[in-house]
């Protein structure tokens, strides 16, 4: 859940307060609660729209190149170009887009979770992710990290 | 299948046939082949973006918050709350994502059941029991679990290899259960005396009953 908070907000003392405002949220919101989804979905459900709340506020999005350089990736070279390259093009994304890249590409939720997530049906959730994809390989294309495209 | 450049964003979109089409036309095409490289690149990258770090303050920051806000709540008359069958939920929620279930997040209200030990609890006044009252509550709270393992003896070949996502659901939840139970157990075997703490406990037992009856019915039904 930090995770997603961390890519979100950009830095780590922001999504560890979302990830404590997002449980609260589940404490108050446990009424409310039906079991029409797992309690992850519905946590992190919780979780992805406060952080959308506190861009909001805040207009807070991860323009920095490095969004906190103390939050460091799970496994593999932190520092690999490639990956600092999508971060980059991902702060470039509409919102929505970038959560559907986190949901299923990083985290690895599959479409029927992120579209519970995200509260769309799964088919938005594939064109979701199928723009974002795009829309990195674009900004990728764009700042050298690709070749740009060149259908023949 | 003809196959056009023109094409790409359909075979990305998620198509598996046109997809697996489009291999064949890539084959042959050096732009697309290199479109769906950096496309495989994207993917392969993502997990990298995966963030960690210690973040010691945080579970204690989050358990201090919660506590802070049901003691505001227990202030305030709830009766929606209490009657919900979910109540259960904020101290399952935080069990099930950080693998704790701590005795001072579980704030149950006692609807007002009609086993044995509900009784008892309704007409102690006193914070501190008297040694055998307690020893009078650890035996009826001993029938009473053998009554619920009964029932979870019934349950468990129904829940075993479960793949529904109803019944993996039921298991989660038995699982946040157990959990919270042993953990009030461990905090009971500290202080006896602690009447907050065995109603907790006896809240806990109730909603577990609550759960495999409920299991039964819908693996009957």
């Amino acid at each position: 859940m930090k995770s997603i908070a961390m890519n979100l907000l950009g830095n780590a003392s922001d999504a560890e307060d979302a990830v404590q405002e997002a449980f609260l949220k589940v404490h108050r919101g446990a009424a409310r609660f039906r079991g029409g989804s797992s309690l992850s979905t519905w946590a992190y459900r919780i979780l992805v729209n406060t952080c959308y709340d506190a861009m909001r506020r805040g207009r807070r999005r991860p323009e920095s190149p490095l969004p906190d350089e103390s939050a460091l990736p799970k496994g593999g070279e932190p520092n690999h170009p490639l990956r600092l390259a999508i971060e980059r093009a991902l702060t470039r994304l509409e919102p929505r887009e970038r959560t559907a890249f986190l949901l299923c590409e990083v985290e690895g939720l599959s479409h029927r979770e992120a579209s519970e997530i995200l509260d769309i049906n799964e088919n938005t959730s594939r064109t979701l992710l199928f723009r974002a994809k795009r829309g990195l390989q674009r900004e990728l294309a764009a700042g050298g990290a690709f070749a740009p495209a060149e259908p023949s | 299948m003809k196959i056009f450049c023109r094409d790409l964003d359909k075979a990305l979109s998620g198509d598996p046939a046109l997809a697996a089409a489009f291999e064949g036309h890539a084959a042959s095409c050096a732009a697309c082949a290199e479109q769906l490289a950096q496309w495989r690149r994207i993917t392969e990258a993502a997990p990298s973006l995966r963030r960690a770090w210690d973040s010691p303050d945080l579970l204690p920051r989050i358990r201090q918050a919660i506590a802070e806000e049901s003691q505001r709540q227990n202030a305030e008359p709830a009766p929606a709350l209490a009657a919900s069958r979910w109540r259960w939920l904020p101290a399952a929620s935080i069990a099930a994502l950080f693998l704790i279930a701590t005795a001072g997040l579980w704030v149950f209200r006692n609807g007002g059941s009609r086993d044995p030990l509900s009784s008892h609890w309704r007409t102690t006044k006193d914070p501190l029991l008297t040694e055998r009252a307690i020893d009078d509550v650890e035996t009826a709270e001993k029938a009473y679990l053998a009554s619920i393992e009964k029932l979870s003896l019934l349950a468990e070949p129904k829940l075993a290899g479960a793949s529904s996502p109803i019944l993996v659901n039921y298991r989660e939840k038995l699982d946040v259960l157990d959990s919270a139970i042993a953990e009030l157990k461990a905090s009971i075997d500290q202080n006896r005396w602690n009447t907050h703490l065995r109603r907790e406990l006896l809240a806990v037992y109730q909603e577990k009953q609550r759960t495999l009856q409920s299991l039964m019915k819908e693996v009957k039904s």
